[in-house]
């Protein structure tokens, strides 16, 4: 991966009103080109206003972005034109069709004739729209009219794409066609800055992530690093064939003094399941399955817990994530 | 440039796209017009043959401008005519509501009437203070006065010639669609200027007798007794023939609102249009605060495209849109028989006042908070406005200070200007209105800009 810096946020600070609360306090993160970096955070937190500033719609109070080498303050016209925005809520004509409204956005853009023609026509096609384009966005579901919101930030192949919360009040379904598209669109190398409150959507897609929290930036990271921050391990779960197996072979697991499996921390028994705290569930497991071969013991069902963003929220702030 | 008419044109398109809107800018208007119609219309060809209303302007300092109006209130003329006189200063006013069809004519007598067509009489009062027209012929005069109607005579004498070659005008300012009853006031006041032919013969007869009675008496020299005689032998015969008198210098004209006058389905057919303009505009104006509300204003703040651009597009998409709703307004009024006036002069018209009524909805955009409060403040200037600038009642029949003030609202300039248009009446009346209306517009869109500038801080 490239390390240059498409996205250079330093010291932001934001507040709406001249002596009101800071919507987004000191909070300075590098995007680099190709990446997909998420910023995670909760209701209120500073997403949205991070991203207007970004992308050039609010002023910072103070402090320096830049996009491209451009400053967003200086030169927003040119910011304007490497950026594509996904906004939260739904920007469109509800009263044009889905083409018009492309067409509009694509002009809006500076693209026109056969280019914009084309570009309408693989929007389209991406977001399987095509059949519907001649429709009113009116007579549209919640969930087309979300991937005709995101076609919309694609037009003109901006270099960083910002999505706002796509998948915020939307079906699994469309949900899950959205991730999808997202991961697709990274591999195509389009810098991406990708705002959740899904703790699950930030693990799945994100190089990086930043967890942001009442304005300020409390994590950085790749997911790796932001479990090792706070010490998070996986889980593994083990059920057994033999009932009282589990206590035997916790202690097993434990006392193996000299070989002991590298990677254990710690193995508890209770009621009928062996809890085996790990560093890494993956390089771990066989060996754990091999002790209980060993003993004669015969393994039912696993599952492994992974360690979660959630947890380190939780860890990081003292509350939950979700409400 | 291109990005200006993408915006204009995407407005246009989401405004014609909106079924309420669309019932609210056409549909109601023209079904107005047909109500307004079926309740006031229809007049403009009936006639009445009894009181009809006819405005008297008499700007003579002498008395025989009274002699010509009281004929009107005479029992002789009985209810046939319905007449007012008026004042001075509101000539402008009575031209426009005969041009209005509110009155039949309108009769204006000149200042210098009397003096003009008898100057003997008004210098004979001045020299002696006598009334001639009221001298009955056993009066009795002092010397002195005898002396100074002779002299006054004298003096009508040698002046007569040129004064004869050009006549005082009594002008009859009448609407073309009363036609019948224009000829009735012209005959009223043909009625009213023998009456003064055959007083003012009447007078010299008297002035002649009492000349003679002067001879001799041989209180004059030679050259005034033969004067005198001259006088007293020419008109003799005229007396007595009983009317036909001496020949007064007098022209009675008859002028006319040029072109077609008015008509009720032409005027509720434009003001009706303008008024519901002025609903379409001012609401168009919500829309900018609607963007901002839905967020495709943010979604086209960050394009790559000016904040002055988006505010131009908004602006014109606004202004063609009134443009297309006045145009459709007008041709399907045309089609059920609306004249609206000379095709170029409607569309200059159309053009500027959609785009001063654009500055109204500019205006409340940029100072309302939400969509919602923009409506209703629409609604309310709108409404108002209409009413005080003649879209519900016939302009010229409001207090002349409503009409001066309804003069901030587009709606007025529009509704003036299209009227004026629709009477066929002269460029020249018209541009300084156009003008008007210009400045009306520059004044409201850079109060505007003050506002804009506010909001897009
Ligand atoms: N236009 C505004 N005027 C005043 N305060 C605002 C405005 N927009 C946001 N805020 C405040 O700024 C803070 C951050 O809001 P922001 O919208 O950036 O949060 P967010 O992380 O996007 O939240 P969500 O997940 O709900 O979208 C909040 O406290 C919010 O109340
Ligand atoms: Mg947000």
């Amino acid at each position: 991966m490239e390390t240059t810096a498409l996205v250079e946020v330093q010291s932001l600070y934001k507040r709406y009103t001249p002596n009101g609360l800071y919507a987004v306090a000191d909070v300075s993160f590098e995007i680099h080109t190709g990446e997909l970096f998420s910023l995670l955070g909760p209701n209120g937190a500073g997403k949205t206003t991070t991203i207007s500033v970004i992308s050039t719609l609010l002023q910072p109070t103070s402090g320096a972005v830049r996009v491209a080498g451009h400053d967003v303050q200086r030169n927003p016209m040119a910011v304007r034109n490497v950026i594509g925005v996904v906004p939260q809520e739904l920007a469109l004509y509800d009263d044009l069709t889905a083409h018009e409204n492309l067409r509009f956005w694509g002009e809006m853009r500076g693209l026109h004739g056969a280019e914009l023609a084309q570009e309408i026509a693989e929007k389209l096609e991406l977001m399987e729209l095509a059949d519907r384009a001649k429709e009113r966005v009116s007579t549209f579901s919640g969930g087309m009219k979300r991937r005709l919101n995101l076609a919309v930030g694609l037009l003109g192949r901006p270099k960083l794409l910002m999505l706002d919360e796509p998948t915020v009040a939307i079906d699994p379904q469309s949900r899950r066609y959205i991730l999808d598209w997202v991961k697709k669109l990274r591999e195509q190398g389009v810098t991406i800055l990708y705002t959740t409150h899904y703790m699950e959507e930030a693990q799945e897609l994100s190089d990086r992530i930043g967890i942001i929290d009442h304005g300020k930036l409390i994590a950085l990271g790749t997911f790796d690093e932001l479990i090792q921050l706070v010490g998070q391990h996986e889980t593994l779960r083990l059920r057994l064939l033999q009932e009282g197996g589990g206590a035997e072979l916790a202690a097993a697991l434990q006392s193996l003094e000299g070989d002991r499996i590298a990677g254990i921390i710690e193995a508890s028994a209770t009621n009928g399941e062996v809890l085996i705290n790990v560093t890494s569930a993956e390089a771990t497991l066989a060996a754990v399955i091999g002790t209980a071969t060993g003993l004669g013991l015969s393994v039912r069902t696993i599952d492994i817990r992974e360690p979660n963003l959630e947890a380190v929220f939780l860890r990081l702030t003292g509350r939950a994530l979700r409400d | 440039m291109r990005k200006l008419t993408v915006l204009a044109f995407k407005e246009a398109l989401v405004a014609f796209r909106d079924r309420g809107a669309l019932a609210m800018m056409l549909v109601t208007p023209l079904a107005l017009t047909l109500i307004m119609m079926a309740a006031f219309g229809s007049g403009s060809n009936s006639t009445p043959i009894s009181d009809i209303p006819v405005l008297l302007l008499n700007r003579d300092t002498g008395t025989f401008g009274q002699v010509l109006t009281d004929i009107f209130f005479s029992s002789s003329v009985g209810n046939l005519v319905a007449p007012t006189l008026i004042e001075d200063e509101s000539e402008a006013a009575a031209r426009a509501r005969v041009d209005a069809d509110e009155v039949a004519a309108l009769v204006i007598i000149p200042q210098d009437f009397s003096a003009r067509i008898f100057p003997f009489g008004a210098r004979a009062q001045a020299l002696t203070g006598v009334d001639v027209m009221a001298l009955s012929s056993d009066a009795a005069l002092t010397p002195e006065q005898q002396a100074g109607l002779a002299q006054a005579f004298m003096e009508s004498q040698t002046r007569s010639e040129e004064a004869r070659t050009d006549s005082v005008i009594v002008e009859i300012y009448a609407s073309p669609n009363w036609r019948i009853s224009a000829l009735v006031v012209k005959a009223i006041v043909s009625q009213g200027l023998e009456r003064l032919n055959i007083q003012i013969a009447g007078t010299t007869n008297i002035v002649a007798r009492q000349a003679t009675a002067m001879l001799q008496a041989g209180q004059t020299d030679v050259d005034m007794a033969s004067a005198m005689s001259a006088m007293s032998a020419g008109n003799a015969g005229q007396g007595t023939a009983g009317g036909a008198g001496v020949d007064l210098p007098i022209k009675l004209v008859t002028t006319s609102t040029t072109g077609r006058g008015f008509s009720w389905l032409g005027y509720y057919a434009s003001s009706m249009a303008v008024l519901f303009l002025m609903f379409a505009v001012t609401s168009g104006g919500r829309t900018l605060l609607a963007e901002r509300q839905r967020g495709t204003l943010p979604r086209l703040l960050i394009s790559p495209t000016s904040a002055l651009t988006i505010l131009l597009g908004k602006m014109g998409g606004i202004v063609l849109t009134g443009v297309l709703q006045m145009l459709i307004l007008w041709g399907a009024t045309t089609l059920i028989g609306a004249y609206w006036g000379h095709p170029g002069g409607v569309l200059l018209t159309i053009v500027l006042l959609v785009t001063c009524a654009s500055s109204v909805g500019a205006l409340i955009s940029a100072w309302a908070r939400t969509p919602g409060q923009a409506s209703a403040i629409g609604s309310a200037i709108t409404l108002i406005g209409g009413a005080l600038s003649g879209s519900f009642f016939v302009r010229w029949n409001l207090p002349q200070w409503v009409q001066y003030l309804s003069l901030v609202t587009p709606n007025a300039w529009g509704i003036e200007i299209l009227s004026r248009l629709q009477a066929g009446r002269a460029a020249t009346t018209i541009l300084p209105w156009l003008g008007g209306m210009v400045l009306l517009t520059i004044f409201y869109y850079a109060l505007a800009l003050v506002g804009f500038r506010r909001q897009f801080k």
